[in-house]
């Protein structure tokens, strides 16, 4: 069947206007521009209300925060002459429902330990066995007063562990055909320190975020 | 009537109003969540100058220690391990850590320096160190947090790989003796097993061996480490060691006994 002829079909009983209606809806997002800004890292942008960057910064803030006032540095350095205690990062597990980039907060932490000076990070095991492997290969390769040397690691005093949970609580509402819904999301974030001699807890911070999500139908 | 209605209006109403949460936003969009550099940089001025603090106390202490000290206990102090001798000062040098690392009680003569926090003490190239004590400010004694339990150092001897390797090897003796005590052989076994390594030769430990491998019901094992244990040692020279080798002796007795029972029983189980 033609284009001309289903117009003209169309126009015989009357349907030429929501067909043309329908033509132009299925126009309007064809002809929609795009628009990309760079906007500061530190700006606050909830769009879906999922766990975001802001969240991610509002968590390594209050964690950097509460551990490197906490006392286990001062204790640490106190009975060792000085020196500053030296931390794995361990597992942070998410037990939430949403799919959390972890590391984002975790790098954010250990750049902090590592920039003061306060606490000392030793490599990942998946960073040590890429470096192990690499000053293996000097061994043999290297000339010999420029080789690293082995069995010089430092082993960590410390490990740092932690956990996410969230709790989801929300409601649909319908007032004159109109759906509202009401989303409040709460999530707290663990996060220990271990001595990896004794398994003892030296500290414990949380931090915990509240979030209130209304979607209002029509912006009403 | 009107008014009953009125009101059952305004209660219907009342009950399809949506539930509203009233809380003040503390963060919306386009506000500002800064960076946790000044948190950091407040951190890192505080280290530093802790570190600052302490370097210079402990090179401080170094250099004393080692401007007063004899040949060994220099030694000791540059290698970073506690000896019998030491004053409070070298000490502290060979441990590298400054005076709050430590309680130091006096009572008269005598000077007990214990570690001020128990889960992190100090340590020397040894180990974990849990109390030094110090006679007219020499080291008489000191002792080592192990993980078999607290090993004492009382001489020069105690102090040495042998004198360390025994007093390891009497923990795990002791630690097997508790658990055959507990019917739990495997166990003992292991304690024991370790402890031959350590100190090789022992016919005590050897007995103790064949006596847990028999109590488990292993009885080739056990006439092995029997015969073992007697072959072993030196008959002779039990017996000059007189009464102080009873223990053995009663042992000895007991193991030739064994072979006997267990040979026997292997026979018949043959037959």
């Amino acid at each position: 069947m033609s284009i001309d002829h289903s117009l003209r079909s169309r126009a015989r009983h009357g349907g030429i206007v929501p067909f043309l209606f329908t033509v132009f809806v299925a126009t309007i997002p064809g002809c929609s521009t795009k628009h990309v800004t760079r906007i500061e890292p530190e700006t606050v942008t909830d769009l879906s209300g999922r766990w975001n960057d802001t969240d991610s910064r509002l968590v390594a803030n209050a964690l950097i925060a509460q551990s490197l006032s906490g006392e286990w540095i001062d204790r640490y350095s106190g009975t060792q002459g000085g020196d500053s205690p030296t931390l794995i990062v361990g597992t942070f597990h998410n037990r939430t429902s949403e799919h959390i980039a972890v590391n984002t907060f975790v790098r954010e932490l250990e750049l902090a330990y590592v920039n003061s000076g306060a606490v000392g990070v030793v490599a990942s095991p998946a960073e040590r066995e890429e470096i192990r492997s690499e000053r293996e290969d000097q061994q043999e390769f290297a000339r010999a007063d420029s080789r690293a040397r082995l069995g010089q690691e430092l082993g960590a005093n410390f490990i740092l562990q932690g956990e996410l949970q969230s709790i989801e609580d929300e409601e649909t509402t319908t007032r004159f055909g109109l759906r509202r819904k009401e989303k409040v999301v709460f999530y707290q974030i663990d996060a220990r320190i271990i001595d990896l001699e004794t398994n003892l807890v030296v500290w414990a911070g949380q931090h915990e975020i509240k979030k209130y999500i209304e979607r209002k139908p029509l912006g009403l | 009537m009107r008014r009953m209605l009125l009101l059952l209006a305004t209660a219907t109403l009342v009950s399809c109003v949506p539930k509203k949460v009233h809380e003040e936003p503390i963060l919306e969009n386009d506000d500002r969540v800064e960076d946790s550099s000044g948190a950091v940089q407040a951190a890192a001025v505080r280290s530093e100058r802790a570190r600052q603090e302490a370097a210079a106390e402990r090179d401080a202490l170094k250099a004393e220690a080692l401007a007063t000290c004899q040949a060994e206990i220099c030694d000791a102090v540059v290698r970073g391990e506690l000896a019998i001798g030491m004053t409070e000062t070298q000490v502290l040098a060979a441990t590298g850590t400054t005076g709050s690392a430590w309680s130091v009680r006096h009572a008269g003569e005598s000077t007990i320096m214990m570690p001020t926090s128990a889960t992190q003490a100090p340590t020397d190239i040894v180990g974990d160190v849990a109390v030094v004590q110090l006679a007219a400010n020499q080291v008489s004694r000191y002792a080592y947090r192990e993980p078999q339990g607290v090993r004492v150092v009382n001489s020069p001897a105690d102090a040495s790989t042998e004198g360390r390797a025994a007093a390891m090897a009497e923990t795990l003796i002791r630690e097997g003796d508790d658990l055959a005590a507990r019917g739990e052989f495997d166990g003992a076994l292991n304690r024991y097993d370790r402890a031959s390594i350590l100190t090789p030769g022992d016919p005590m430990v050897d007995y103790k061996i064949a006596a847990a491998l028999d109590k488990a019901l292993r009885p080739i094992e056990a006439e092995i480490q029997y015969r073992l244990f007697l072959h072993r040692l030196d008959l002779e020279l039990i017996e000059a060691r007189g009464e102080a080798a009873a223990e053995l002796a009663e042992a000895i007795a007991l193991a030739q006994q064994r072979i006997i029972i267990l040979e026997r029983q292997s026979t018949v189980q043959d037959q």
